[in-house]
């Protein structure tokens, strides 16, 4: 059995037992009790596993954790400044981009990558950067427009 | 879905990787993005007790010009505009591959690997097993071909055709030292959907070189899939080529998505070269292609139906490399 994992999870050192075989999404929600990051299909088809490693959206039902060993994950609990929400979640709020909210984590983790990367996407930039989220109930057309808002500053 | 239980191993250098593959006993695999082995060994198809992660392995990442560390990830490579505007086609193809999320772990060296596919084969362990499992993992027949003992499993990747047009070649490492071979000599055209290529034992792939003449070459990439992102190819047609008032300077095409492994048509574009493109000579060009390839109905579309589409993709793909004079090869 391997040393125990070290890596840093939304900013605080975690050392945890962890076989090799762990999955990162199993290490989160079910060894860290970290359940905002979603299981959907477990197997990369739908994107609610969406966390950051180094800043880079990943998908963490495809990532072993020992590859995140020394490694920043962010998660949806880790996403929000303080207590409120970003700017991503307040849009999606104020549009109704959230229905059941089963996808809205991995989607929040996505948009949010891609505003810090590119501030203010074209609508073009934005379907394309979410076609690795699916969600079920909201047919994207809110989802899309609170993506646009949250790049305006929340005024459009 | 947890894993079975195996032993994780990571090297840091090429040399540590190949002496550590020589001494594991009941096998192992070599792990780079994780996106197509890790699915597989969660449906339990085909797991080994060791995995040899290899991005730990400096050498192994990144491009320097024409030459692409196998563990490169695909996401990286799209950010990567010089990349982009010196290898359009490849950038399609790169670009179509998963989704922008998977991208982010996917490597090009896993995409040139990646396992063949069959809809009898990527499937649950208790779906299998109700079914009766296959050649391919854990059984002794064919759901697709059942009068033959072979597999018929599916070339999947679409960087490989894309890669092969521009006359890429890859370098390989194992116990014998390193060699490097064009791209397509990799692949077992005489073998199957199991015995898929010509690495040996304990080999890996540790870059991509393309040489002087694919930069800047014209390419392009075309894929037929359901939906416009997740989907595998159901065929991927690439072209590279220039073509200069409508004569033919160079033409190449390969396919992935149709057989076992991916492949280029030579002896069907070789006598354009010289000569004069006509309507009727793409037409020719494209009927040929169809009818050189063998898919079977293995995977989502009807193989008569993606045949067809070959035809209309070559058609597509010799016009957006130079517009034919008068046509309207579409
Ligand atoms: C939802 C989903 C959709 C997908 N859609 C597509 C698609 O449209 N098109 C497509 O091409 N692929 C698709 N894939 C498959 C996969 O994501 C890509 O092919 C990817 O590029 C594989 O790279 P990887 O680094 O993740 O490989 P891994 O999963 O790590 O490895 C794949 C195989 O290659 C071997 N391997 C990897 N690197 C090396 C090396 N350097 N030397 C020797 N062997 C090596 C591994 O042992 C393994 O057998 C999809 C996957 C998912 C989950
Ligand atoms: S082609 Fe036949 S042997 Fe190969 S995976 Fe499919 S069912 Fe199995
Ligand atoms: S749970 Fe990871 S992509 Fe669906
Ligand atoms: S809100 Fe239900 S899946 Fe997206």
């Amino acid at each position: 059995m391997s040393a125990p994992l070290k890596v840093r999870i939304n900013g605080q050192p975690i050392e945890s037992p962890c076989p090799d075989e762990r999955i990162l999404l199993d290490l989160l929600r079910e060894d860290l009790n970290l359940t905002g990051t979603k299981r959907g299909c477990d197997l990369g088809t739908c994107g609610c596993c969406t966390v950051w490693i180094d800043g880079r959206p990943t998908l963490s039902c495809l990532t072993l954790a020992r590859s995140a060993e020394g490694r920043e994950v962010t998660t949806i609990e880790g996403i929000s400044p303080g207590t409120g929400m970003n700017d991503v979640q307040r849009a999606f709020v104020e549009k109704g981009a959230t229905q059941c909210g089963f996808c809205t984590p991995g989607f929040v983790m996505t948009a949010t990558a891609l505003l810090r990367d590119r501030p203010h996407p074209s609508r073009e930039e934005i379907v394309r950067a979410i076609s690795g989220n699916l969600c079920r109930c909201t047919g994207y057309t809110k989802i899309i427009e609170a993506v646009e808002s949250a790049a305006s500053g929340g005024t459009s | 879905m947890h894993l079975h239980p195996f032993e994780l191993h990571r090297p840091t250098t090429v040399e540590e990787t190949v002496r550590l593959a020589r001494g594991l006993p009941g096998g192992f695999d070599w792990l780079a993005g994780g996106t197509d082995l890790l699915p597989n060994y969660k449906m339990h198809l085909n797991v080994r007790p060791h995995l040899i992660a290899l991005g730990g392995v400096d050498e192994l990442r990144g491009r320097s010009g024409g030459r692409v560390g196998a563990m490169t990830r695909l996401g990286d490579l799209e950010r990567d505009s010089e990349f982009g505007a010196s290898y359009p086609g490849l950038a399609e193809a790169i670009g179509e591959v998963a989704t922008p999320l998977v991208r982010e772990s996917a490597t090009i060296g896993g995409n040139l690997l990646v396992e063949t596919r069959c809809f009898f084969f990527n499937q649950s362990l208790p779906w299998r097993e109700s079914l009766g499992y296959c050649l391919k993992a854990d059984g002794d027949r064919c759901h697709v071909v059942p009068q033959k003992v072979k597999c018929y499993a599916t070339f999947s990747g679409d960087v490989a055709p894309a890669l092969a047009v521009l006359d890429a070649r890859v370098e390989v490492a194992g116990p014998d030292g390193r060699r490097s071979v064009p791209l397509l000599a990799l692949y077992d055209a005489a073998g199957d959907g199991i015995r898929r290529t010509h690495l040996g034992p304990g080999e890996l792939l540790v870059a991509i070189d393309l040489p002087d003449s694919a930069r800047g070459m014209p390419a392009n990439y075309q894929k037929l899939r359901v939906r416009p992102a997740f989907d595998f190819p159901e065929l991927g047609l690439a072209a590279a080529g220039r073509i200069v008032d409508g004569r033919v300077e160079s033409l190449a095409l390969a396919a992935g998505g149709l057989e076992t492994y991916p492949r280029r048509f030579d002896e069907l574009t070789g006598p354009l070269l010289g000569e004069r493109l006509s309507e009727e000579r793409i037409r020719a060009l494209a009927e040929s292609v169809r009818l050189a390839v063998r898919p079977v109905h293995n995977t989502f579309l009807a193989p008569d139906y993606r045949r067809r589409m070959v035809a209309v993709f070559v058609r597509r793909a010799v016009a957006r490399l130079g517009s034919v004079p008068g046509g309207t090869a579409g």
